[in-house]
């Protein structure tokens, strides 16, 4: 991507490796692009820091800030000696002005984000706790990009935690869930992955459960 | 390949629902009506597109299945991008892409909204209790560079908030900890789990508020009471302990707050005097590139923004882009290039 960027030099700041750049609940009013050096997104768990994903120069975080000055929802770290672009409401419109590059990224980051909370949104919505689990990991089969796409048996390297998460559920109620569904051998627990049998009974079952609520 | 002049007749569908292209829209003429369905209600929604109006951007860039259908209510003129076409297009009209990122960003807020509304189960923290808790982590794993950052910025944003105190008490800790063990070492702090020293000799974990000494804990007290905003009480605290003569390390620390004390109650000339002093007495100062800061910092409040300027400067020739000053000094020139155009 030809970006225009020596111009937006004064924008530019710097982080040591291993400095925090911002932490979950810190009031956010400015996002970044990164122009060397990764940078890892990562939530406290409770007595774990878990990451959430590695960006490698060209990517954009924090951008939510630009929406509201909502705190943050992770935590972001240099990984390396970073050097990025620090966006904020006030510098926002002439950088995009000069950038359509960088205006054009954010566009389709945008995409993506509404596609993903709609996505989030339509599995909170189902009443049926079963149903939302399942849904769960209908979701990150499609997200899944590239992934293994052949057959009903899906494997997820994922946790109960995560998929907790996901679905909106307290830790252990989704542990109930997938507990029986064990018991059921629709799924496989293993550390570091978890199996469904069938995604497509899933599916089946998810849509049933959709459809009564459209009603 | 160009972007495409179509037609479509009355009642007509330019696209359905669940489709996967990546074609992109605009409206020349006509009426053209999006239908899709609520995602939380199912009910039928249906949004005309003004003249003018791009449609199915978000589903062909991100190349999801279109979240609705595009209808035909009466005889329409449209222009067919692709998405290459697209980006080429609005690369020459960045007006256009501010605009959808207005929009979008609005949906985006819009949905945030409604997710965070059906998350009810999950146990809300509020981002005062949060940020405290971070700190908390990083601490309990000895990560004091991390903990220190934390709470600094606790203080910052909640200086008389509920854990204004242990967050002060915390980042005398963890400054004590880094110091004394190092990053990553160190006794378990906490109440969590405590694990029984084998070795003979290893440090024995005691309770840290015992092992500072009187002056210390004097010197953390105003270091408390600056996180409250409360200066004036901060700075009788920094006096004693720039007073006593047990403690040297404290007694220089406390000059220094004493500067920074004497800035926030914009004694401006006393301020100077006082990090001038600092300087003189100790040249070889590790704060001294921030302790010249404030005299800067004086100087501009006193309108005096050519000496500001000298100080900057020569911070400038002694710091790394890597130290935080330097950020702060840059910040600084820039805010007083502008006041000067």
């Amino acid at each position: 991507m030809n970006l225009n960027l020596a111009a937006f030099e004064r924008f530019a700041v710097r982080f040591q490796k291993g400095d925090i750049i911002f932490v979950e609940y810190e009031p956010g009013d400015s996002f970044y692009l990164i122009q060397s050096g990764r940078v890892q997104i990562s939530k406290i768990m409770g007595n774990i820091e878990k990451t959430l994903d590695i960006l490698y120069p060209g990517e954009i975080f924090g951008e939510m800030a630009i929406l509201e000055e909502a705190p943050r929802s992770a935590n972001a770290i240099a990984l390396d000696n970073v050097k990025a672009l620090e966006f904020n409401r006030a510098n926002f419109e002439i950088l995009m002005r000069g950038n359509p590059a960088i205006a054009l990224k954010l566009l389709k980051l945008f995409t993506k984000r509404i596609y993903d909370q709609r996505r989030r949104f339509m599995i909170l919505t189902l009443d049926d706790i079963q149903a939302r689990v399942m849904d769960v990991f209908l979701m990150l089969a499609e997200t899944d990009a590239g992934g293994q796409q052949e057959g009903e048996k899906r494997e997820f390297k994922t946790t109960i935690d995560d998929i907790a998460h996901w679905a909106g559920l307290p830790t252990e109620k989704c542990r109930e869930v997938i507990n029986h569904f064990m018991n059921q051998r629709r799924i496989e627990v293993l550390p570091d992955k978890i199996i469904v049998k069938n995604l497509n009974e899933f599916a089946r079952f998810v849509n049933s459960r959709r459809k009564n609520l459209a009603t | 390949m160009a972007p495409k002049a179509m037609t479509f007749k009355a009642n007509s569908v330019i696209y359905f629902k669940g489709d996967i292209s990546d074609k992109i829209y605009i409206l020349k003429s006509g009426k053209v009506s999006m239908n899709s369905e609520d995602i939380e209600t199912g009910q039928e929604v249906r949004d005309l597109i003004q003249t003018g109006e791009f449609f199915g951007v978000k589903s062909a860039l991100g190349k999801y299945p279109r979240e609705e259908s595009a209808v035909v209510l009466s005889d329409a003129e449209v222009i067919q991008f692709t998405v290459p076409e697209f980006e080429q297009f609005v690369a020459q009209n960045t007006r256009v892409i501010m605009k959808m990122l207005k929009v979008f960003s609005n949906q985006l807020r819009r949905i945030h909204a409604r997710v965070s509304s059906l998350l009810v189960t999950e146990e809300k923290t509020d981002p005062e209790s949060g940020l405290f808790g971070i700190g908390q982590y990083y601490l309990n794993k000895k990560m004091y560079a991390q903990a220190l950052y934390v709470f600094r910025r606790y203080l910052t944003y909640y200086p008389s908030g509920k854990f204004a105190k242990e967050a002060a008490n915390n980042i005398a800790m963890a400054e004590q900890y880094a110091q004394k063990y190092g990053q990553g070492k160190g006794p378990e702090i906490g109440s969590s789990t405590p694990i029984p020293d084998k070795r003979p000799t290893g440090p024995t974990p005691v309770a840290v508020r015992a092992e500072l000494s009187d002056v210390a804990k004097v010197y953390y007290n105003g270091v408390s009471l600056f996180g409250q905003n409360k200066f004036q009480e901060a700075l009788d605290e920094f006096k004693k302990v720039a007073e006593q003569k047990e403690d040297e390390e404290y007694a220089v620390k406390a000059l220094f707050e004493i500067g920074r004390c004497l800035f926030q109650l914009k004694q401006f000339d006393a301020a100077i005097r006082q990090f001038s002093g600092l300087i003189q007495k100790y040249p070889k100062l590790p704060d001294l590139p921030e302790a010249l800061y404030y005299i800067g910092q004086c100087y501009e409040e006193k309108g005096e923004g050519d000496r500001a300027l000298g100080f900057y400067k020569k911070i400038l020739t002694m710091t790394t882009e890597a130290d935080p000053v330097q950020r702060k000094v840059k910040k600084a020139l820039r805010a007083l290039e502008e006041k000067s155009k």
